[in-house]
């Protein structure tokens, strides 16, 4: 029989605020342990919490750029559970009212996952578990998270990796959370089930816990979903559990099974008063919400002629889309701009991270400057491109490179006269032409290049030499 | 009714020390707080929104990071520490 997968996902994001949600301490990642804290985060009785402000905004504009409905009203829930990384032995949460809800992300194949809900809520500390005992750091308690819930619409370890991708993308994007998995600011869970292909029913699932790499996720989804096939197929069942994924082994294991699954005993925070959101602050945001990258994407293909591979590269990271979109403004060719971009610059820009960051010493308009001269018939490509090689070393403008007389350009006679000139000064690349070395040609037309400087035309030259010789 | 023993158990969860002298005390207040606590069930349930019988909304704060406290001060109501780290040891 053929199966087919059936999964969700729960992803928590740390929001990029400079504070945690309901004290001041910094959010910094790192420092030493215990030293981003106060009487709120590490729980102490007496203390109270008051909410960020920023946290809502951030919550709210990710709601928006998945397509949520936003809940003018929403409130804050205390979720009961004993473990030493929460100081309170709660978590504080959202329960029964969410900021956000139904949404969707659409992948590149046109299919929507859809998301059930988005919640604000605090992090947990870090527990360090040494010779059996326990070590607590208190630093990155309290820090915001949203919670993304998607329905189980992910059919295949591909749609998976792409909807996590895409959140990832759309989430960097409006500026709200680095993402960095590496680091812990985004962490999934995944619900897998597996059924007979074209049934309708949902079969026992399982949860795989905190997962922090997309290629951990796609192997492990890959293992569960085979070991769930496998269980089946030999006359067994699924057992509804929680699973850590150990990316060592390649294996999943359990952590605790359905009969200790957590009663939270959720209930309203009676610290934390109703949040209120109106449909004009709802709006505002709207407005702060940039244009999407697939939708840049879909924008350049059309406007621009792009290909579509040229315009997913260009649109992915903020920065490098803004400095496109500025660099291309007024010029006959942007396919010139996005071409310089991806050539010249991506090469000195090799991680994600130099991408993300973007930071390179000529401007957009600079780089305006040069492509506007390519428009003019100025400047030819080939020296555009080292001239822009020397702009990107030195931070310096075109104009400090290729002086008014290079940029006359060359009228016949001159171009004429140069051929002539690599004619008399080859004799054996014409004889060698002559007899059938079609390269020799190459040579004299390098000669001309080089003598002008770049200027001449490389085909204007073959022409013409062709027809000295010929 | 709440029995000195319930008192005494409590403490001993709470990590609190009550002096024999102050339980009789304790044990009548603990009885006083949670009889209070009993006059809910005789409230009415209809019509009334239990969840924000206030009223208020959105009490925010900016997001303007303040200084977080010393280490040393953080770490001085923990039963045990070790580098700098709250310490849950290994139960027997
Ligand atoms: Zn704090």
């Amino acid at each position: 029989m053929k199966y087919e997968m059936v999964a969700g996902f729960e992803t928590h994001i740390e929001l990029a605020t400079n504070t945690k949600i309901f004290c001041s301490c910094t959010t910094q990642f790192g420092g030493d342990p215990n030293t981003h804290c106060c009487p709120i985060c590490i729980g102490l009785p007496g203390t109270l919490p008051k909410l960020n402000k920023q946290v809502i905004k951030y919550a709210i504009m990710a709601g928006l750029a998945t397509n949520c409905e936003i809940a003018n009203i929403s409130k804050m829930d205390r979720k009961n559970y004993c473990y030493p990384d929460l100081p309170k032995a709660y978590q504080i949460s959202q329960y029964d009212k969410p900021l956000c809800e139904h949404g969707y992300v659409q992948l590149s194949s046109g299919k929507k996952i859809r998301l059930t809900r988005i919640h604000i809520e605090e992090d947990a500390g870090k527990l360090i578990h040494k010779r059996g005992d326990t070590y607590v750091d208190y630093n990155r308690g309290g820090v915001p998270l949203i919670e993304i819930v998607s329905e189980p619409d992910i059919r295949s370890v591909e749609e998976a990796k792409e909807y996590v991708e895409k959140l990832q993308q759309i989430m960097r994007f409006i500026g709200i959370s680095d993402c960095k998995m590496q680091e812990g600011s985004m962490r999934c869970d995944v619900n897998i089930s597996v059924r007979p292909e074209g049934s309708d029913k949902l079969g026992t699932r399982t949860e795989i816990k905190n997962m922090n790499s997309i290629t951990f996720i796609g192997r492990a989804m890959e293992y569960e979903f085979q070991r769930q096939v496998d269980l089946i197929e030999s006359g067994g069942q699924v057992e509804q559990q929680t699973l850590r994924y150990d990316d060592a082994t390649n294996t999943t294991s359990s952590m605790r099974g359905k009969e200790d699954a957590n009663d939270y005993r959720y209930f309203r925070d009676p610290d934390l008063v109703t949040i209120s959101v109106t449909d004009e602050e709802i709006d505002e945001l709207r407005k702060q919400i940039p244009e999407l990258l697939f939708q840049k994407a879909e924008r350049y293909v059309q406007q621009f002629g792009m290909n579509e591979k040229d315009a997913a590269n260009i649109s992915k990271y903020r920065r490098i889309a803004e400095f496109f979109e500025e660099a291309s403004e007024g010029v006959k060719t942007p396919k010139n701009v996005s071409n310089f971009i991806i050539g010249q610059i991506f090469r000195r820009l090799e991680t994600e991270d130099d991408k993300e960051k973007f930071d390179i010493s000529i401007t957009a308009q600079q780089l305006r400057e040069l492509v506007k001269l390519i428009d003019d018939g100025k400047v030819k490509n080939n020296l555009a491109k080292s001239t822009l090689e020397k702009m990107l070393d030195t931070g310096k403008s075109v104009t400090e490179f290729i002086t008014e007389s290079d940029m006359a350009g060359m009228d016949e006679g001159m171009l004429a006269e140069l051929c002539k000139k690599a004619v008399e000064a080859n004799p054996k690349a014409v004889s060698d032409y002559k007899a059938g070395k079609v390269k020799a040609l190459k040579s004299m037309v390098g000669f001309v290049m080089k003598e002008s400087r770049g200027k001449a035309d490389a085909s204007a030259a073959e022409a013409k030499i062709l027809e000295l010789i010929g | 009714m709440v029995t000195h023993e319930d008192v005494i158990a409590i403490a001993r969860l709470s990590k609190l020390y009550i002096p024999e002298e102050e339980l009789d005390a304790m044990t009548k207040a603990m009885d006083d707080i949670i009889k209070f606590a009993d006059t809910i069930n005789n409230a009415s349930e209809k019509g009334v929104e239990f969840d924000n019988i206030n009223n208020l909304s959105n009490a925010f704060r900016e997001d303007e990071v303040v200084p977080s406290y010393d280490r040393e001060e953080i770490l001085s109501n923990a039963n045990d520490i070790d580098e700098g780290h709250f310490l849950v040891r290994k139960r027997v």
